[in-house]
């Protein structure tokens, strides 16, 4: 009997060992598998090692390339054709990004789940919902096969399944894959397109409205404008002073799948860029402010960064008297979510008709950000408002209908199934109305009009950008440019600088667009502003064109483009290098360089003179003083080392909790349901800052400073207070005397790791900059976004370029890899590394033959 | 007790014989061996031999993706110690020390190759949520293959055969 029981119960326990080892339980991985030294995570050291001279054997190659890499393992591709360039291009970004470009495609395709169990299952069903996937089958569907584009989306994908076809062989996969027992499927021009998608929502897609709505339900409508107002005051420096001319609107291209367009409304007064309240029709009633809330507690569920939040990007460009040994120079910084793996892949590809070198987007074929032989260009977000909220009529009678246009229309549907590791599958059905799908039904049923779901031939536009050798021909290619609208930055070899702000601009006839709208047809976007209306310059008079997200377009720009909450920059960091470049003639890509790393703060310069004059006007503690005296002659600058930075970032922060605080709080504004959007702290409401200084210096005893149902205030009033406030505060934090609180022990930046495994990010590190210096850094006192990438152009003369640029981290995602953070100290120290040349070739110890 | 046939006859006792037996001599001291088992034969050196060629086995298959090796190696071992009769106080942490060594030896040639193992492993253990640390995800991995050898070994002294004398 006990010989049976120990045979029965030895069977049992083997048996859940080996089951457990084979096929994982739960989001434990199948750990023999996983762990086995030979085929599990451990082949990843594969991908680690130093990268050494080889023949490789690509199938769908035409012709041999040869690819040659810098130390810093940056590729120079050789190609015969541009299919064999970008066939070469995707395998390179497989086999250097592979982890990076399968997680933002399970991002936009809601397959997260699949690879990190049921902690992914809510960032899958919003973007199942949002529809990434949805609008990059429709912009498939709307591409031509043999058209430039679908043959390089082709020709890439080729390059990828290469890859994946030899890490299949050779069981050599990245270690998350080992792990998981979760590998990558086949990449399809889909994919290229769901993550052009992703970077569209990263860059476009906003929740502001949705913020309005339970700020005006909660401050009431006339706070709410006058605090958040769409032309914030103040200087915003707009690249485009204008004169301005109203062409009425353009329509929206015709959409694949969407039936009806609301380009086809009747005529009417498009609403200009200053409008007030509307007349009425944007009522928020409880169950819109519900529904508000509903969609941004989804939003809240995402990984950071899957939405636009901060204002990203410098880019400039100099040209006659200003620029010295050249005929121009444009300078660049795209801002993003900083992480390790950077989201740039730097890359310089030549073949016949194609010389162009920059940064390239692992998963996108071309370079986003970079030169040519005879052009450079750079980006910066336009912040224009692409993102419509409305409210649906609905009837419980009607289930599954909507009211619009004086008849009840039947919601489209849409099913989904998404696998889940360690889980049964969900299941996810979809309501789309006209003005897109329905994010939330709680309280009031809405939806979403994004500009991202307009299927937008970027990468068509990219290539002809990629290929363009003048101003024209760059114009005419971004003509076709919808989403994510950016301001692009140009200079040329003939000493030509210009800028254009390309993009789908939503324009509604009635209602007020910051708010959620009815849904019934009258408030439907009724179209767009025209391409040759929309922001843009060329070779402007002062030889200087600078974006920095700031409002693209003067107070007499006749169109709406969006409110000062949260969708244009402040235009600190423009002033600021306007002020530098302008006040300069002779400039070198040195000079350039040094904008590109100010610290200066000019909010901190415009406030501190009037907080030090009402300093003079009270009774200061000693410490107090001793912190006074850190303000007296500091320049701004938030360097890492300055006791005074801490001090000033510390008061601004005080100073709006003092002024606006009381009025939350007695508002009850539900700040928990978006602090990203409700909070009062600095650069989360940038209106906010800019109202506070425009008071501070010009309306000192505005209505605002008194709290409600308190006494009367002003602002040097409130300003001493916060000023104390912050002393204790910094006191009580950082001890000892205020010429020890160096802003870098209160200020960091991170750059965590695509994988989200904290081990594998790099810092936090202690470091200087805020979001309103020129080296920005964004997200608060442990940074995690800012300069992406840093590139300065400069052209000498025809078709001769001298590039320059880095990016924080490096070429490998793998971190066993001498290639993964290599870049970073050179990024941190401010040093720029040469491009290898567009159309040349870069010399390097490491050489590929791939060979068909 | 007298034989009874043998009573009344002729020289059917003697004297000096009605005693006991004198006491054997002194038995000559016996040869040594390892206590792995009562009654084992064998030297240890050949143990130790068969214990590495079991560990240079795991370690193959580990290289080639055989990863349930260890609980097949254990297994054997089951089978072989209730045959052999082996304390399991030896055969324990003989079969989990020489899995474990397997695995260990293939990480260890993957290394001599110049592959980066020490730097996988701590990426290993970061993306896995324990302290990233690089002896982490060594330890787990040797552990994976220690408790297949140990699962095997259980199993088959459960379903071996047993020692004829036994």
């Amino acid at each position: 009997m006990g010989r049976v029981f120990n045979v029965l119960a030895a069977l049992l326990v083997s048996a859940a060992v080996l089951a457990l080892f084979a096929l994982g339980y739960g989001p434990v991985p199948a750990l023999g598998r996983a762990l086995d030294p030979g085929h599990g995570a451990w082949t990843s050291a594969a991908g680690g090692q130093p990268a050494h001279s080889q023949a490789l054997s690509l199938p769908g190659l035409a012709h041999p390339v040869t690819v040659a890499f810098t130390s810093h393992g940056v590729a120079s591709i050789r190609a015969a054709d541009d299919a064999d360039a970008f066939l070469a291009l995707g395998y390179l970004h497989a086999r250097f990004r592979l982890t990076e470009m399968d997680l933002e495609r399970r991002l936009g395709e809601g397959r997260v789940a699949q690879l990190a169990g049921p902690a992914g299952l809510s960032s899958d069903k919003f973007e199942l919902r949002l529809g990434l996937l949805r609008t990059a089958r429709a912009e498939w569907a709307a591409t031509s096969r043999t058209s430039p584009a679908g043959q390089a989306l082709i020709a890439y994908s080729r390059g990828v399944n290469d890859y994946l076809a030899q890490a299949s062989s050779s069981g050599e996969w990245p270690s998350i894959y080992g792990l998981t027992g979760v590998y990558p499927g086949r990449w399809t021009p889909v994919d290229s397109l769901v993550l052009q998608g992703v970077l569209t929502q990263q860059l476009d897609y906003t929740t502001t409205p949705l913020d309005y709505a339970i700020l005006e339900r909660t401050l009431g409508p006339a706070h709410t404008m006058a605090w958040f107002p769409v032309l914030a005051p103040g200087q915003h420096n707009p690249y485009d002073p204008g004169p301005y001319k109203d062409r009425g609107i353009a329509p929206i291209a015709p959409q694949a799948g969407q039936p009806v367009l609301a380009a086809t409304a009747s005529a009417g007064a498009v609403k200009g860029p200053v409008a007030g309240p509307g007349p009425g029709s944007n009522r928020i009633t409880p169950q819109v402010a519900a529904a508000a809330a509903a969609i941004l507690a989804q939003t809240d569920a995402l990984p950071a960064g899957t939405i636009h939040q901060y204002p990203d990007s410098n880019a400039w460009a100099a040209n006659g008297p200003k620029v010295a040994g050249a005929k121009s120079m444009l300078a660049g910084d795209p801002h993003l979510p900083q992480t390790v793996p950077s989201i740039w892949y730097q890359i310089a590809l030549s073949a016949p008709g194609l010389s162009v070198t920059g940064v390239s987007v692992p998963g996108l074929p071309g370079v986003l950000i970079g030169h040519n032989a005879h052009i450079a260009w750079s980006l910066t977000d336009t912040q224009n408002q692409a993102t419509l909220f409305y409210t649906e009529r609905t009837s419980k009678s009607r289930p599954g209908q909507y009211f619009w246009r004086g008849a009840w229309r039947r919601m489209r549907q849409v099913s989904y199934t998404i696998p889940v590791r360690g889980g049964s599958a969900a299941h996810l059905t979809v309501d789309i109305t006209v003005h897109g799908p329905v994010m939330t039904q709680a309280g009031q049923t809405t939806s979403v009009d994004w500009m991202g779901n307009i299927p937008s031939p970027d990468l068509a536009v990219m290539l002809a950008v990629n290929r363009a050798h003048d101003f024209a021909q760059f114009r005419a290619a971004l003509a076709g440019w919808r989403a994510p609208s950016q301001n692009f930055v140009y200079a040329d070899d003939q000493g030509n600088i210009g800028a254009i702000s390309a993009g789908y601009y939503p324009l509604v006839r009635h209602g007020d667009p910051w708010l959620p709208m009815p849904g019934t047809g009258a408030d439907d976007v009724a179209g767009v502003i025209p391409y040759a209306s929309v922001p843009q310059v060329y070779d402007p008079p002062g030889h200087v064109v600078a974006t920095a997200n700031q409002r693209p377009a003067g107070p007499s720009y006749p169109y709406y483009i969006g409110t000062s909450a949260n969708f244009f920059d402040p235009g600190y960091r423009a002033g600021e290098i306007y002020a530098s470049l302008q006040g300069r003639s002779r400039m070198h890509p040195a000079d350039f360089a040094a904008v590109q790393l100010s610290l200066t703060d000019r909010l901190a310069q415009q406030i501190v003179p009037p907080l030090l004059a009402a300093l003079r006007g009270g009774h200061l503690t000693a410490r107090q003083q001793a912190a006074a005296a850190l303000l007296h002659g500091w320049n701004g600058a938030m360097a890492q080392s300055s006791a005074a930075a801490a001090l000033w970032w510390t008061f601004w922060g005080d100073y709006l909790d003092a002024v606006f605080g009381p009025w939350w709080k007695a508002a009850k504004v539900p700040v928990h349901k978006d602090r990203a959007g409700l909070a009062v702290s600095p650069q989360n409401q940038v209106s906010l800052d800019q109202v506070l200084a425009e008071w501070t210096t010009a309306d000192p005893a505005n209505s605002a400073f008194s709290p409600p149902g308190g006494p009367h205030r002003t602002a040097p009033a409130v300003m001493r207070s916060a000023f104390a406030t912050a002393v204790a505060h910094l006191g009580a934090t950082l001890h000892g005397a205020p010429s020890s609180w160096a802003w870098g022990r209160l200020h960091f930046r991170q750059f965590p790791s695509v994988t989200q495994a904290p081990a594998l990010g790099y810092g936090p590190r202690a470091s200087g900059a805020d979001p309103w210096t020129v080296d920005a850094a964004d997200g608060g006192l442990v940074s995690h976004q800012g300069p992406s990438w840093r590139m300065i152009v400069a052209w000498p003369g025809h078709g001769t370029a001298t590039g320059e640029g880095v990016y924080p981290g490096g070429q490998s995602e793998n971190p066993a890899s001498p290639w993964y953070s290599d870049q970073m100290a050179d990024w941190w120290d401010g040093r720029y590394l040469p491009m290898p040349p567009a159309g040349g070739y870069a010399a390097g110890p490491v050489l590929w033959s791939l060979r068909p | 007790m007298a034989d009874l046939r043998r009573l009344g006859r002729r020289g059917s006792y003697r004297l000096g014989r009605l005693g006991a037996p004198p006491p054997a001599g002194k038995p000559p001291a016996a040869p040594h061996y390892p206590a792995w088992a009562p009654g084992h034969r064998g030297s240890a050196g050949l143990w130790l031999l068969a214990c590495l060629a079991a560990a240079a086995f795991i370690a193959v298959g580990a290289l080639v993706g055989s990863w349930a090796i260890p609980f097949l190696a254990g297994l054997a071992g089951g089978v072989a110690s209730r045959h052999g009769r082996w304390r399991l106080r030896v055969a324990l942490p003989a079969v989990v020390l020489v899995a474990a060594a397997g695995w260990g030896a293939a990480l260890w040639w993957l290394a001599l190759r110049g592959l980066p193992e020490g730097a996988v492993a701590r990426v290993i253990a970061a993306l896995a949520g324990l302290p990233a640390q690089a002896a982490v995800a060594i330890a787990v991995t040797l552990l994976v293959a220690a408790i297949q050898a140990a699962a095997g070994l259980w199993l088959g002294r459960a379903l071996g055969p047993r020692h004829p004398a036994g």
